[in-house]
Parts: C-alpha cells; sequence; structure tokens
C-alpha cells in the first residue's frame, strides 16, 4: 500500500496555546449557557464536569490552568490527576461558549493537554490504551475480528463497486448498534443512490485515539483511510456516525491534506427528501426530541490549520478562520424529522451549539460509566421535560450512553436513532422493521 | 504551605470527602493569575465546597481555631476573589445555589451564593419580573454582586444600584456567628433589609462591599421590578451572532451624540427629570466596538473605521421599555424633545441597528466578557459615584492622566472610554474608565498599577470623589480622608467582627 505522506497541519503542542492560558479571565463562560439563550434556572449549566464535580479544576477554564501549570513545570503529576484529565467528555460546549465571547482555544488546548500527558507516560487510561492496541491489530476500538466488520450488511444491499461515493459505517455501527448500518443502507438503497462500502479497507476513523491523546495512533488510521478512500477514487465519504464524522471534518485536516467531502447520513436524507428521490409516507405517531450530537453539531465545522502569529492586542495575523459551532449540522436532522408525518418534534432548551453532552464522549464512557450515566441521565431528564416520549439521535456512541441511563433509571422514555425513525416511515405501515 | 492533615480531617468531616481538595491540581484550577495580573496570586492551602448555611458556620469555626484565613468565592472574575495571602482557605459556594424563594406580591426573591444572573433573571421573567442585572456576565453570582461587591448595571438610571435592593441577609460572621438581617432578624420575613434601631445592612454592604472581608453571606432576598418584555428572551441566531430584539411596540433603543461633555450630562440630568427611561448612558466607546464585533480581528477592523470614535465620542444610550405602546409613545415625545433642547443628534444608523438587534446588552449584558477580547489586559477604574454633575467633572479631568499613558504607547488609545450611568433617574450617577494595555509590552505588569495611582492622585488632587476606594490598606489610607474617613470605620469594623483578621484581610 502506498503511504499518503502526512505532515503537522495544525498546533497540537501544549506550547501552541499559551495565548489560551494567558488570556482566561475566569469570567466562567465556560462553564454557562451564554447569557441571551438562558431559559432559567434549570438547564443553565453547560460543562457536564463542573456539574458534576463543582471545583473549577474540573472545566474548561480549571483545565487550560492545569495545562498552563504543566507547561510551565509548576505543577507535577499525582495521583488522582489522569482521572480528573480523562473525566472531560471533551464535548466542545465550554469552547462554543468561549468563542461566543473570546478567541481562545479552550477545546484545542484540552486536546493538546491529553496529548501531552501520553507523551510523558501519564495518560491515557488503561481502557484508552487497550482501544490503541485493539485498533492497531483489530482495525477495531473493540478487538472484535476485522472480518467480522461487515456481518451486519443485509443480502439486498445494493452496494456498487465503482461508485464515487462511499458509505464509512465506523466501529460502534458496525460492531455495537449493526441496525443504524442495516437502516443506512436501507435509506440509501431506498433513495437509488450509488455507493459503495470500503469493505476491508475500512478502519476506525481514528477519533477516540484523537480525543483520547493518542494523536499519533490516530494519525496512522488517518493515513490508512484516506489511502483506502484515494485507491477507489472516492470523492464523498457518508457516516451514519456522529465521531466518525467529526473525526473526518475536525481531526483529518489536522494532520492531511482533505480532498474527500464528507457528508452525514441526514443530510442526504435532507437532499433526498428535496429532491423527490425518497418518499417518507408511513406515519410514525411519535413526540420526539433530538439530540445533537457534540461531534455532528458544534464540533463539526471543517478544521481549518492555522500556523499564524497573534500580535498585540490578539490581532491574529493572518486572519484565522474560527470553529464557533455556527455551522453544525443541526438543520438536516430536524428537517428530516419534521418530514415524517405524524411525528411530533419537541426541543430542547439546550440545543444545536449548546446542546448538554451524553456523558459517553472523550472515552468518558469507557472509564467512568457511573459519571456518563449521570450526565446521559440528566439530558434524559431535560429530553423529558419537553414532553417527548422518545429522544432520537445520530451517533452510535450517544446511543450506548442514553439506552445505559434509560436502563439504569428505569426510564420510559425510549432512544431511536434518526435512521431508524426514516426507514420506518419509509415501509408501507410505520412498523419497526430492519 | 499545605494544610496539616488533622485540620483538613476536620474540614473534611463537615463537608465528606467529595467536596473537600487540597490536591496541587486542583488548587492549580483556580490560583491562575488573570492576564492583567503580573503575578501568582497566593494559592488557597484547599478548596471547600459547603452545601448549607450550617457548614460553613461549622468551617469559619475551624478557621479560627486553627488561625487559618479564608475567603468565599463562586466565580473569580475580579481580583478580589483570590485569597490575599498564604494559608487562606476558599470556600466555594458553587453549591448552595438554591432559589429559596420567589415572592410575587412582596417582590423580593431569596437566593443561595451559587444562582447566577443568567438562572435568576430568566426564572422572574416567566413571572413578569425583574431586577438590576449586575453588568459582569450572566454567569456571576447574583448575591456576590449584590451583597459583597459594588454590582452596577445598565438598569441604574431606571432602577438604582444593588446596594438598594438588598432585603433580608443571612449572614456568618468572620467569627462563625449566624447573622439575620432586617426584618428576617424579627422572624418577620425578608421583605426588608432594615429593621428598628441602626441597620447592619450599611455595614456589611454600604456603597462598595466588602469583598470577602467579612464573613460569608449565606442567603439575601433581593427587590424585584416588574419587567415589561416576554416570558422568554426571543433570541434568535446561532453563536457568536445572536439577536435578541423586544417588541417594537413596548421597547425602544436611541442613541445619541452631542458636541460637548456638558450637553450630555445635561440631556442626562433631562431625562431623569422627566423619569422616563429604563437604561441611560454615556457608554464607552472601545467597550462597545468589542461588544459588537466577534473577534479581535473584526474589532480592529471597525476600529480603523474611525466609526465609533467618531459617533460615540460624547454619546447617551436611551432604552425606553413601556408597559403599552401609548407609554412607550409618551416617552419617545419627552426624549425627542429633550434632545434636541440639549443639543443632541443620533448617531449612525449602522450604530443604533447594532442596539435593537442586541437588546440583551441592556437586559442582562450578555456578552461583557468581549470586553476581555483584546488578550485580557484590561482594568476598570475609578468606579465611584456622586451627583451627575461631579461624575462629568470627573471625566474632564480624565485626559490630564490618561493622555501621557496613550502617547507613551502604554495603553490602548480611547480616551473616550469611559461610562456614566444616572442612578434613580439621576439621584447620583456611577463612574468607570477602562483602560487595556498590550502584553506583549516589557515591563507590562507595572501599567495598570501606575494608571491606576495616577487617577488616585488626580481624584485627590481636585478633590474629586471619582475612584472607590481600593481594599488595599494603603489605598484606603490615601482615599479615605476624601470619603469622610471611610477607611477608619472599616479598620474598626474589621477589628470588631474579625478580630483574628481571618477573613481575607486587606493587603
Amino acid at each position: 500500500m502506498t503511504n499518503i505522506p502526512v505532515k503537522e497541519r495544525a498546533p497540537h503542542r501544549l506550547e501552541d496555546f499559551r495565548y489560551t492560558m494567558e488570556s482566561c479571565n475566569h469570567c466562567g463562560q465556560c462553564k454557562w449557557v451564554l447569557g441571551p439563550k438562558t431559559r432559567g434556572y434549570d438547564f443553565a449549566e453547560i460543562c457536564p464536569i463542573h456539574k458534576e464535580f463543582h471545583f473549577d479544576a474540573y472545566s474548561g477554564q480549571g483545565l487550560i490552568n492545569i495545562a498552563k501549570e504543566l507547561l510551565d513545570g509548576d505543577l507535577a503529576y499525582e495521583d488522582g490527576m489522569m482521572d480528573l484529565i480523562y473525566s472531560c467528555t471533551m464535548c466542545g460546549a465550554c469552547d462554543i461558549n468561549c468563542k461566543s465571547i473570546r478567541d481562545m482555544e479552550v477545546l484545542d488546548t484540552i486536546l493538546a493537554l491529553r496529548e501531552h500527558c501520553v507523551e510523558d507516560g501519564q495518560g491515557p487510561m488503561p481502557v484508552h490504551q487497550q482501544w490503541s492496541d485493539y485498533v492497531r491489530n483489530n482495525h477495531n476500538l473493540y478487538g472484535r475480528p476485522h472480518e467480522a466488520r461487515f456481518d451486519w450488511i443485509p443480502l439486498e444491499a445494493s452496494v456498487k463497486e465503482g461508485a464515487s461515493v462511499a458509505y464509512f459505517v465506523g466501529c460502534t455501527a458496525a460492531y455495537i448498534h449493526p441496525e443504524i448500518a442495516r437502516d443506512t443502507v436501507t435509506i440509501l438503497n431506498a433513495s437509488g443512490l450509488d455507493y459503495m462500502v470500503l469493505g476491508p479497507e475500512e478502519y476506525c476513523c481514528g477519533g477516540p485515539l484523537w480525543r483520547t491523546g493518542q494523536r499519533e495512533a490516530a494519525k496512522r488510521q488517518v493515513e490508512h483511510n484516506l489511502q483506502a478512500i484515494k485507491n477507489r477514487s472516492i470523492d464523498t465519504i457518508i457516516t451514519s456516525c456522529a465521531e466518525c464524522f467529526g473525526t473526518f471534518r475536525g481531526f483529518y485536516p489536522r494532520v492531511a491534506k482533505m480532498e474527500v467531502k464528507v457528508v452525514h447520513i441526514s443530510e442526504i436524507i435532507r437532499d433526498m427528501l428535496a429532491e423527490g428521490r425518497l418518499s417518507l409516507t408511513s406515519p410514525v405517531e411519535e413526540i420526539v426530541t433530538y439530540h445533537d450530537p457534540c461531534l455532528l453539531g458544534r464540533l463539526s465545522e471543517p478544521y481549518v490549520p492555522w500556523n499564524g502569529r497573534i500580535q498585540s492586542f490578539g490581532y491574529h495575523d493572518p486572519p484565522k478562520e474560527w470553529r464557533r459551532g455556527t455551522n453544525g449540522v443541526y438543520d438536516a436532522p430536524r428537517e428530516v424529522l419534521e418530514a415524517i408525518p405524524g411525528l411530533t418534534l419537541t426541543e430542547m432548551i439546550r440545543n444545536e451549539e449548546n446542546a448538554y453532552c451524553c456523558g459517553g464522549g472523550g472515552g468518558v464512557g469507557a472509564v467512568f460509566p457511573e459519571f456518563a450515566r449521570t450526565t446521559a441521565a440528566e439530558r434524559l431528564r431535560e429530553a423529558e421535560s419537553t414532553g417527548a416520549k422518545t429522544i432520537v439521535s445520530a451517533c452510535p456512541f450517544c446511543q450506548t450512553s442514553f439506552e445505559d441511563a434509560i436502563s439504569a433509571g428505569e426510564r420510559r422514555i425510549v432512544y431511536r436513532d434518526l435512521t431508524r425513525l426514516v426507514a420506518m416511515a419509509l415501509t408501507d405501515n410505520g412498523e419497526e422493521k430492519g | 504551605m499545605s494544610l496539616p492533615n488533622h485540620v483538613y480531617r476536620e474540614l473534611e468531616a463537615v463537608v465528606g470527602s467529595r467536596y473537600i481538595s487540597d490536591k496541587e491540581y486542583i488548587l492549580a484550577g483556580i490560583r491562575q493569575p488573570a492576564p492583567h495580573r503580573p503575578t501568582k496570586p497566593p494559592s488557597p492551602v484547599a478548596v471547600i465546597l459547603p452545601g448549607k448555611t450550617g457548614e460553613v458556620q461549622d468551617i469559619i469555626r475551624i478557621c479560627n481555631k486553627h488561625n487559618l484565613r479564608f475567603i468565599a468565592t463562586v466565580s473569580t472574575l475580579i481580583d478580589f476573589a483570590f485569597p490575599t495571602g498564604a494559608d487562606t482557605v476558599m470556600l466555594q459556594m458553587k453549591r448552595m445555589n438554591r432559589i429559596v424563594e420567589i415572592n410575587r406580591e412582596d417582590r423580593y426573591a431569596v437566593i443561595e451564593p451559587g444562582v447566577r444572573h443568567g438562572q435568576l433573571l430568566t426564572e422572574l421573567m416567566k413571572l413578569g419580573l425583574s431586577y438590576p442585572v449586575a453588568s459582569v456576565g450572566p454567569g456571576c453570582s447574583v448575591l456576590v454582586n449584590f451583597a459583597c461587591s459594588s454590582g452596577d448595571s445598565h438598569w441604574e438610571h431606571g432602577a438604582s444600584r444593588t446596594n438598594r435592593y438588598i432585603n433580608g441577609i443571612e449572614w456568618v460572621t468572620p467569627t462563625g456567628e449566624l447573622m439575620r438581617i432586617g426584618s428576617l432578624a424579627s422572624n418577620a420575613g425578608w421583605f426588608c433589609a432594615d429593621g428598628p434601631g441602626p441597620s447592619l445592612r450599611g455595614i456589611l454592604k454600604g456603597f462598595i462591599g466588602h469583598w470577602g472581608g467579612l464573613g460569608v453571606v449565606t442567603r439575601i432576598a433581593i427587590g424585584l421590578n416588574g419587567w415589561k418584555g416576554p416570558a422568554s428572551l426571543p433570541t434568535k441566531g446561532r453563536s457568536p451572532s445572536y439577536k435578541m430584539r423586544l417588541s417594537p411596540d413596548c421597547h425602544k433603543v436611541a442613541i445619541f451624540k452631542f458636541p460637548t461633555l456638558d450637553q450630555v450630562r445635561d440631556a442626562m440630568i433631562e431625562v431623569g427629570k422627566a423619569e422616563i427611561g429604563q437604561s441611560v448612558m454615556k457608554f464607552f466607546n472601545a467597550t462597545a466596538a468589542l461588544l459588537a464585533t466577534e473577534s479581535a480581528n473584526q474589532f480592529w477592523e471597525l476600529w480603523k473605521t474611525g466609526l465609533f470614535q467618531k459617533e460615540l465620542a460624547r454619546p447617551l444610550y436611551v432604552y425606553l421599555a413601556a408597559w403599552s405602546p401609548k407609554e412607550l409613545a409618551y416617552e419617545e415625545a419627552v426624549l425627542e424633545e429633550i434632545i434636541a433642547e440639549t443639543g443632541g443628534e443620533p448617531v449612525d444608523d449602522s450604530i443604533q441597528d447594532i442596539y435593537r438587534e442586541n437588546m440583551d446588552f441592556f437586559v442582562l449584558v450578555g456578552f461583557l466578557q468581549r470586553v476581555l477580547r483584546l488578550g485580557g489586559a484590561w482594568a476598570p477604574c475609578k468606579l465611584s459615584g456622586d451627583s451627575i454633575a461631579h461624575m462629568f467633572e470627573i471625566a474632564k479631568a480624565i485626559p490630564e492622566f490618561m493622555t501621557q499613558f496613550i502617547e507613551q504607547g502604554q495603553i490602548f488609545a480611547a480616551p473616550d472610554n469611559f461610562l456614566i450611568d444616572p442612578l434613580e433617574y439621576g439621584h447620583g450617577a456611577h463612574i468607570e474608565l477602562l483602560f487595556l494595555w498590550d502584553r506583549n509590552l516589557p515591563d507590562w505588569g507595572r501599567i495598570p498599577m501606575d494608571f491606576m495611582r495616577r487617577s488616585i492622585e488626580e481624584d485627590i488632587k481636585h478633590g474629586h470623589h471619582g475612584t472607590m476606594p481600593p481594599r488595599t490598606i494603603d489605598g484606603g489610607r490615601a482615599l479615605g480622608p476624601h470619603f469622610s474617613n471611610v477607611h477608619l470605620w472599616a479598620e474598626r469594623i474589621k477589628e470588631a467582627f474579625d478580630p483574628k483578621a481571618l477573613s481575607n484581610p486587606r493587603p
């Protein structure tokens, strides 16, 4: 296989974020929904770790303060410190809220902090290290046999070799929630779109490795997947997984030149509905609320490398293109849901770029399952407050978090992936299928 | 120094192991210097998170027993929220975050320290109520702004300062005693801060607050106003380009410019005499440009056009909020007459549009921290209050000391970046001068101190009540004689309530 040379395109070391570390005024905006978007006492907090642990150290502000002390040699590693650093779900709510008012890179600093810990041999957590081993040996996050990656694929799938569009399934849909992959294929087939899958050449996207500070391991995934995509002359990747989507958009451009377009299945469905290539005819009588996954919403804007200088009074030379969550994929899933006959869509207070995390991101679900469950339960409480009976999202990691919390809390609300509802609306009678 | 193990265990027994830490990485999360400080503040020896008033009392008694200093904080945006010396236990009051009561009939809300402005205001709006949100940002503590610090707001013209809004107070003194002030002391409820005889409200808050130097306030009741807007903020758009426009039937923003500061003053006084307007201000111009833009680069592009310097050098901001279109029409007519009589004219439409589309600026100062965007090296000075006319005299004297800092390239060239906002329809006024400097300059750490010292010297020279007496011993002694020797009273009160000087004493 020919390797695509991967070069460093983006700042990623702790010292690259000194401006952010030294600019923080402790205003607290990384912990709270911005004032004009606040709707009352409840559901005003935005940072899951701060809500749970309360100490300032557990927040975007605290983590960048810790990063600075580590960088300056003012803080030594000690027991419990990795638990703190790896309890952050990397949801980026701090980052987006900070960037409403400041020119700082809070989440990138936290990413650099994790990478720094890995380089120092302190991170990641053992489970995350195991992920890396699994990915190296089995090309998936779960240590399952690579040859079983496409076992889910239905016989009737109309996969077309040579298509310029590929469906990138992702580890979690392939091995843990195969119904998402099956429904996605059902939808793609119904639309008549020519698409292919990468088959054995699809490896883990690398997202969970990137977000746990294992940048080098994640880069290897980038290198492999981009080569596989190039070998097949694919120009568009479709994902049904928010983690894969956000990684392609947010990480790949940091380490490689991205020449492939990445779209989410919700965008495909919306476009196919507009073009009349899909028709949702079967009523689905449900009151639902939509949860914006972090990596499909606020963190999904394409990363644009910037290596300029910050001059006097914060002037960025050359001007920097900020990722502030403005242009995440928010509308497409909502438009798709609203196109399903019989379905009623309600909105949570913390939505779109202010969505509260499901609790499972950043490797937290695997290391701190209790905390992940608590965070998911808080989100479910918000979902229930809208009157919804179903919480819908578009991320298999969110699905795991919510289903765990629903089951642990014996809640009546149910979780559905967006593709499930669309597949139901495609059938003759709206019944569950797949 | 670290906390002795046996003391840690005593404190841990009060709150439980989950809510106390002396781990260095926990302390690192709070001891960083803000970008305007050249030095790191003393690290606390432990952070503790009390959940109720009794726990606060126990913690303070333990601190007294072991001669440990303590400070209570919520957020740490301002310098006064940091320990002034070593061996300080930091109480972070975030778990005490309940809205205890909202009394619609008697119009007060009882809150704990952890309740934030964004939470309280939006909760009250659902009930048709509001209050003057301190201009600190929606994530800051309501109680701290009302009971412990100065807490000025954009609504002071049609409302008042926070000190006027305090009703009942529950206060743990520096020795751990529980004090209940006002009607609360007689078990008569929270509706009033003053009982028979001398009031302790003045001791605790006065005009400027105790800044953590007199124990811990655990609950307060604040008075409420009516809210003339909808039950929730009609915010549209996505970060960072939010728009929040209230119904033009009852809400109007108008910004005028005047040839001289005297004319701004006259217009401000006349608007007050007419008792119209919710918010009236001579607002900062560089700050306005920062609030109106979404990055430092955007700010520079705007600033280089010179528009804000030209149009907002001597502005009068007016936000009219009415119960009915008829009332709004009346206020508009009166305002128009006053502006014509005092020689004002509307500023450029592009500026008017910014405020029409972002009325959250007047309601809850939604983007306040954009002021910090130019690297965070920023500080306010003056901050005091007196009559409107006196505030304008102080403003006119600003160039006497500020110009040299600008000419020497030490601070950002924005000589008109000051605010004057009247209180209670003109019965008083408040002044703030914001200055920014470049952290890339060598020896930048001296700039804020030099600037503030010169500002104080100017005030003393002119006999101006411009600078709020600073919370330092030297600063208090320098300025105290100009404020009826307030420093002597403050020192005596401190000695009486805090004989061991443990409640974050002045440096």
